[in-house]
């Protein structure tokens, strides 16, 4: 019992300190990419203001967990190995989106039959629900319009681009795309 | 290099300018949404990038390049929330979405 | 083959979509449509804004006003949509 608790409590300061060094290596990172120059002076400036930056922002970008609201999220704490592999997919999927809307635009009859709906998909991490949020604003003939509690409300263009996104047996592409790339899946299986 | 340079430019402006028409076009407020929401998060990205590929021409990938990059990322990252932001907004104050069959 | 005369187009052309962007920020009918055409202007300037810099020659000084100015269009734009969420009135 005790030493569960004090091994808790020792996660948790590592993953503050974690959170804490990874904040100001991208802050640091980006300004020594602005600045542009490489010489002391520029880079003890940007190492002061990125320190006094995460000081005051830290509390704003650790991000409470849907499950357990000890555990937090970093806001970009994202995988970027897997990242590469679903970005290219998503760049096809709005060159499509955008092929479609043309289409429709161009159009003088303006074939639309819009309708709202929801669907559910749960998932613990707040990243994971920004990406799957925006994702489908950026792909065809769909936009979020409103998230809470795990339902997401989309207004849609056409019957097809709502089968697209909520096939009627089993999920949609895309959730699954995004669920696996934060391997929300596995989370749910472990169920620990 | 030069013709992408174009080609990325042009292509960008289309959907720019096809996302404006949609605007004008579009019968009620959550469609409109749907053309401003994508057609410019595509379009002024691939304008950027097209630039990317000009300056590469004759200075290669500098400091400018990464920068323009970085204007590119935000632009997809913050443009679907700002989106959304707006949506949200006008559905939770009770703005009912258009249907074909009229009222 | 002259990009100025491309750049120019492009320019131009950014200006006619802000103009007709001005049609939906005047005409409505919603407050949430005059919203909208502003993000598109706002959006459509930080293009222009990096095309008038490769056009005078001052890119690396142009950029940093993009950067500035997309950042900041974005948070005002949430910032507007969060305010009217709060009135709860859609006919504005």
């Amino acid at each position: 019992m005790n030493t569960t608790s004090a091994g808790k409590t020792k996660t948790k300061r590592y993953s503050y300190f974690k959170h804490f060094s990874t904040l100001f290596l991208i802050l640091f990172l980006f300004w020594t990419t602005l600045s542009g120059k490489l010489d002391v002076k520029h880079l003890t400036i940007g190492a002061v203001t990125s320190l006094v930056v995460v000081w005051v922002t830290l509390s704003l970008l650790r991000l409470p967990s849907g499950e357990n609201k000890d555990e937090y999220y970093l806001a970009f704490d994202i995988p970027i190995r897997r990242l590469l592999a679903y970005v290219p997919w998503l760049i096809w999927e709005v060159v499509k989106a955008n092929v479609h809307v043309a289409l429709i635009v161009l159009n003088p009859k303006m074939p639309i039959e819009p309708k709202v709906f929801a669907f559910k998909k749960k998932m613990d991490s707040p990243i994971a629900h920004v990406f799957l949020a925006n994702s489908i604003t950026l792909t065809p003939g769909t936009i979020t319009v409103d998230l809470q509690d795990n339902v997401y409300i989309v207004h849609a263009l056409d019957e097809d681009a709502e089968k697209a996104l909520t096939p009627d047996e089993g999920e949609g592409i895309m959730p699954e795309k995004v669920a696996r790339l934060f391997q929300e899946n596995e989370v749910e299986g472990r169920g620990d | 290099m030069k013709y992408l340079a174009l080609l990325f430019l042009l292509g960008g402006f289309f959907f720019t300018f096809v996302a404006a028409l949609g605007v004008i076009r579009f019968p009620d407020f959550y469609t409109r949404m749907h053309a401003s929401g994508k057609g410019d998060t595509l379009g002024v990205a691939l304008s950027i990038i097209g630039l990317i590929f000009y300056l590469a021409i004759e200075d290669g990938f500098t400091f400018t390049s990464v920068k323009l990059l970085f204007i590119v990322v935000f632009i997809f990252l913050a443009n679907p929330i700002g989106t959304h932001a707006i949506c949200r907004a006008a559905y939770r104050c009770g703005l009912k979405p258009w249907t074909r069959g009229g009222e | 083959m002259d990009f100025t005369y491309v750049f120019m187009a492009l320019i131009i052309g950014l200006a006619v979509i802000a103009v007709l962007m001005l049609y939906r920020v005047l005409h409505g009918p919603t407050v949430f449509d005059r919203l909208n055409g502003l993000a598109v202007i706002g959006t459509d300037a930080i293009l222009l804004l990096v095309l008038l810099g490769v056009l005078s020659g001052r890119v690396d000084m142009f950029v940093d006003v993009a950067i500035a100015y997309s950042i900041l269009g974005f948070i005002s734009m949430v910032i507007f949509a969060k305010y009217l969420e709060g009135k709860g009135d859609a006919d504005v």
